[in-house]
């Protein structure tokens, strides 16, 4: 066991570092980014007109002018930040502050400029003081660069934090104890009129992107129902701003308990439905298999209570590839709901993800991408270690 | 095994693939004809380094374009005049308006009209050009007069078809349009084969219109209070392969009398001579039908019936008089920003969001309603019919520091470009040179205060100054401070301006430098005006927590949710009638419209509303009462450009 913990977490160490320069690369590789969006403010640009030197200070403020490696590697662990050992390479080039032209003249006296090569290297001794983090091997994720700009991307975490992890979490508590006896249920009544009900409900769960139940919930629940004189539900928001009147319930004071609740109702049941569509099909699918086994008919033919046969030799059985499913889940209680967060206006770490992406704040993504990675990859270890108490047949080694 | 044995191995199972693989990739080819071809633009070229400017974009002198370069080859179609003017003859604009518009009555759409590249409103406009009215026959006469008959799609004498590509974003709106023009245009016997690019193609900066990649190109310019322009239409900013595509004349139009006015229009001060100027760009600019201005976008803004003096415009925006609003019902406004501002501090940042909330916390010094400027924290505008600025002839001479034409500070010598004081562009060899120097005097209105109750002072115009320019400051362009030849603070009041010699700044009577509370406290006791600039874009009291002039104060800032406002009783103009408001950010339009309509916000704007299906559910809720609905003819209009050569 110890030998194995020891395995993993060096394949995850190396998974996450992988991951972590794929996701970069693959990130600064997007088309766009601050100094294209700036390029684009030269249009028809009057008196702030845009020149090189501005479009210096942009590329050093993203880092914009540091070779991708390095520029990965002061991400990573905040290195290099100036020459080695104080002294060592200062005149070592690591970056491109100006790219250099070549003007191509063709024989037939034509020509052209193309940019080649670098006119203004880059050195080591020029990043002595530019702002860096420590790492985030080290726990510093950097400064925002757009969003909150120069403000830690931690304080931009920690503010929505708590709002995922409370919509996350009841949303797979909930789908977790509605949907595993439903999945269950079925299986037992294959072909009841309840499974083909549940059935259908979970394909139209499962079929329908989350934005569409999102909009339609709004609107049949908030919009159409306060028109209608009916108790409505707020189409948004974690909390409110001002005081409102629902009615038979009455005015609902902005900021209350009741207030909270009654707008977490609306994307908890959206998330919930889709996550009960889906794990309930799964515990069917093998709770069904299951069934079939030969040990549950042997266990019948002993004449074993069949209620006995269901929780006992079957139910602990079906549950373990249901195990697997649950190593996304710290990942997905950290990460949140990208679209129902945006569809709900909830000021959850999915939309602040979609907000980053947008506009560019690359430390912020690379800082979600990164937690989810490592949160997934504790999920897999978990899930792992879970096996072998569900199934003893499972050894680690 | 030995290694020779493994590469025996390895090569004969080469020798098997190899020809396996080559045959998989289709039929025996026929026996090729060897013919040796001199191609001459292939050739490996001569390659020469070039000197890099530190400091600036190359910009080329004004000449025309290098003859015998790229892209001075006419472009077979498009070069002849009949033929563009015939396709804007073809366009029945109002048809591709009612495309993307269809909930707008008839009135609402002819108001979204353009027939230059300047918004009928705005105070450059020439209303005297030729224009394009939906003219088939006059359009198929023209094209018959250009020698292409026949149908469906017409052909000229060498059978070539008359079909252009036209190119645009992949975005639905532009969809939407586009197919009804390349219908508009089939029914004229002209082919127009659509690509709808992704916008980062499309407007990258080294692909698609930056390269000037197409033959119809469709896009949008943001027209603005000053129309500038001389980047759009000016005979020097075409961009080719031989200027590093600098300039933005994709359409490649060299009308000499039309870039020499852009030109002048952009190097004088006189309002007068500045519409006379744009008059002539604009008359030349329809006459030759370079670009076909198709309408200018809608933009729609909402508000609750609660409120009362509420403007919507397309230059300014909605929360610049928001001290002067009043409710019928309540004390409480709430605002709904698309995004939520990313400093409170307006030199790092220009997102609109960011400008309407900087309106809560600081008395503007004008206003820029109806594309024209108002003082308001200034007493009046500093221009020159007022006295209070003068644009004097002045000799300079090598060594003195003037203002170039690529727009920096730069000692002059020998090979430096200039504006001189006629207007001309010049290069200087020796000797004297008169160029014009501008001086302005920015009086301030009296009684401004700080929310403290601390009144406005020279020294925090002075420490403004001193943050602004600082190159620390995390600012991205320092042009106005690089043009300042030396500021006078003479007053709590008032600041004098003297510019470098060259400088003609067309919005000079706005004064360039605001003011920061100098004897602000930080929280680690420092005064304001001792924190180094550096530290001013993390700085809470300046990012977060900024004092206000305004007519507001903000109380608090829930990140990711929501900022409160309130009431400024030290306002100077008083107290304002509305004592809370709360902006919420909401990113997805469909719930801020939800929002709207259940009554949980009062405001949107165009930035938070866009333009997409939710503005017909507004207006429809305008119409039936529910809310206040305002359509605003856009700044941002759509327009075709017609790329006049081939590379």
């Amino acid at each position: 066991m110890v030998a194995f913990l020891v395995r993993r977490i060096f394949q995850m160490f190396v998974v996450t570092i992988v991951a972590a320069l794929l996701s970069y690369g693959l990130l600064y590789l997007v088309p766009g980014g601050p100094v294209d969006a700036l390029l684009a403010e030269r249009q028809n640009s009057g008196q702030d007109r845009i020149n090189q030197a501005d479009i210096q200070r942009v590329q050093q403020r993203f880092d914009l002018d540091v070779y991708l490696p390095f520029r990965f590697t002061r991400w990573l662990i905040g290195w290099p930040s100036g020459p080695l050992f104080g002294s060592v390479g200062a005149d070592w080039a690591i970056g491109c502050q100006t790219p250099g032209q070549v003007r191509l003249v063709y024989p037939d006296g034509t020509f052209e400029l193309v940019e080649e090569g670098c006119a203004d290297y880059l050195t080591l001794a020029e990043l002595e003081g530019r702002r860096v983090s420590r790492g985030v091997f080290f726990g510093d994720f950097g400064v925002s660069q757009v969003i909150l700009r120069d403000r830690p991307v931690s304080d931009l975490i920690a503010t929505r934090l708590p709002y995922t992890l409370s919509l996350m979490g009841a949303s797979i508590l909930l789908a977790i104890l509605i949907g595993v006896p439903i999945g269950i249920y079925s299986a037992v009544k294959q072909y009841s009129r309840f499974d083909y009900t549940m059935t259908t409900i979970a394909f139209i769960g499962s079929s329908l992107p989350s934005f569409v139940f999102g909009i339609f919930a709004i609107l049949i629940f908030s919009v159409l129902a306060q028109r209608a004189g009916l108790p409505f539900l707020p189409p948004g928001d974690a909390v409110g701003v001002r005081d409102y009147t629902i009615p038979w319930i009455g005015t609902v004071q902005a900021g209350s308990f009741l207030d909270r609740f009654l707008r977490f109702l609306m994307p908890v049941s959206v998330l919930t439905f889709i996550n009960i569509a889906g794990w309930s099909r799964f515990v069917r699918g093998s709770m069904l298999e299951v069934l079939q086994q030969d040990y549950v008919r042997t266990a019948r033919a002993k004449g074993v209570r069949e209620q006995v046969v269901i929780t006992k030799h079957a139910l602990r059985n079906s549950l373990i590839p249901f195990v697997t499913l649950l190593a996304g889940v710290l990942a997905a209680l950290f990460g949140g709901a990208l679209i129902t967060e945006s569809v709900f206006n909830w000021p959850g770490l999915g939309r602040l993800f979609i907000d980053a992406l947008g506009r560019n704040d690359y430390n912020v993504v690379m800082a979600l991408l990164f937690i989810n990675v490592v949160l997934l990859l504790i999920g897999i270890l978990i899930t792992d270690i879970l096996y072998t108490i569900v199934d003893p047949r499972i050894r680690l080694g | 095994m030995s290694i020779a044995f493994r590469r025996a191995v390895i090569v004969t199972l080469l020798a098997v693939l190899v020809p396996i693989l080559a045959a998989c990739g289709g039929a025996a080819q026929t026996e090729v004809v060897r013919e040796t071809v001199v191609v001459v633009q292939t050739a490996e070229p001569v390659r020469e380094t070039v000197v890099v400017e530190q400091t600036v974009v190359a910009e080329p002198e004004p000449s025309a374009p290098v003859t015998g370069g790229a892209f001075t080859t006419p472009h077979p179609i498009l070069s002849d005049i009949n033929v563009r003017q015939a396709i804007a003859y073809c366009t029945n604009r109002p048809e591709l308006i009612a495309s993307v518009y269809p909930f707008l009555d008839e009135e609402q759409q002819a108001g979204l009209l353009m027939d230059t590249f300047i918004p009928k409103s705005h105070w450059a406009v020439n209303n005297d050009v030729t224009t394009y009215p939906f003219d088939p026959e006059q359009g198929q006469a023209l094209l018959d007069e250009a020698g292409w008959t026949g149908s469906p799609t017409r052909s000229n004498a060498d059978g070539d078809l008359l079909a252009l590509s036209f190119t645009t974003t992949n975005a639905q709106f532009r969809q939407t349009w586009s197919a009804v023009f390349i219908q508009q245009m089939a029914a004229c016997g002209i082919q127009v084969i659509p690509t709808y690019a992704p916008g980062s193609w499309w407007f990258g900066s080294s692909t698609g219109l930056s390269r000037r990649d197409f033959e119809l190109g469709a896009f949008a310019w943001v027209g603005q209070t000053d129309p500038a322009g001389r980047t759009l239409y000016a005979c020097n900013q075409i961009p080719t392969p031989e200027n590093n595509w600098e300039g933005q004349n994709y359409m490649g139009w060299c009308n000499e009398r039309a870039s020499q006015a852009i030109v002048a229009a952009n190097n004088t001060l006189d309002r007068d001579e500045r519409i006379r100027q744009y008059a002539i760009v604009q008359e030349e600019f329809a006459n030759d039908m370079v670009s076909l201005p198709v309408f200018n976008r809608l933009e729609a803004e909402a508000a609750s019936n609660r409120i009362q003096g509420y403007i919507a415009d397309p230059t300014e925006y909605y929360t610049a008089n928001i001290q002067e609003w009043t409710l019928t019902d309540g004390d409480t406004v709430v605002l709904g920003f698309t995004q939520e501002p990313a400093t409170l501090w307006s030199l790092i940042e220009s997102a609109a969001v960011q400008r309407t909330a900087a309106f809560l916390l600081s008395y503007p010094f004008a206003t820029e309603y109806s594309y024209d400027y108002q003082a308001k924290g200034q007493t009046e505008l500093s221009t020159i019919e007022s006295g209070l600025a003068t644009n004097e002839d002045i000799e300079v001479t090598a060594g003195d520091i003037i203002w170039n034409i690529d727009g920096e500070a730069v000692e002059l010598a020998p090979g430096v470009t200039v504006v001189d004081a006629n207007g001309e562009t010049i290069t200087y060899e020796s000797g004297t040179v008169t160029l014009k120097q501008l001086v302005a005097t920015y009086n301030f209105v009296e009684g401004q205060v700080w929310e403290d109750g601390e009144p406005l002072k020279q020294a925090d115009f002075e420490l403004a100054y001193s943050i602004n320019c600082d190159p620390d400051s995390g600012a991205v362009s320092f042009a106005t401070c690089n043009s300042i030849a030396e500021i006078d603070f003479s007053s709590d009041t008032s600041y004098t301006v003297t510019y470098l010699p060259g400088v003609q700044w067309p919005t000079y009577f706005l004064a360039p430098i605001g003011a920061y509370p100098s004897h602000q406290e930080v929280s680690d006791g420092r005064l304001l005006a001792d924190v180094p600039a550096s530290e001013w874009s993390s700085l809470p009291e300046i990012v977060e927590q900024p004092l206000s002039n305004g007519p507001f104060i903000l109380e608090s800032w829930e990140k990711g949710q929501s900022m409160t406002f309130r009431a400024n009783p030290n306002f100077f103009l008083g107290e304002p009638e509305i004592k809370t408001v709360v902006v919420k950010f909401i990113a997805d339009t469909n719930q801020a419209v939800a929002q709207l309509l259940t009554g949980e916000v009062d405001v949107l704007g165009s930035e938070t509303l866009g333009a997409g299906p939710e503005v017909e559910t507004v207006l429809q809720a305008g119409a039936a009462g529910d809310i206040q609905a305002f359509t605003i003819a856009s700044s941002t209009w759509e327009h075709i450009d017609f790329n006049l050569n081939i590379r």
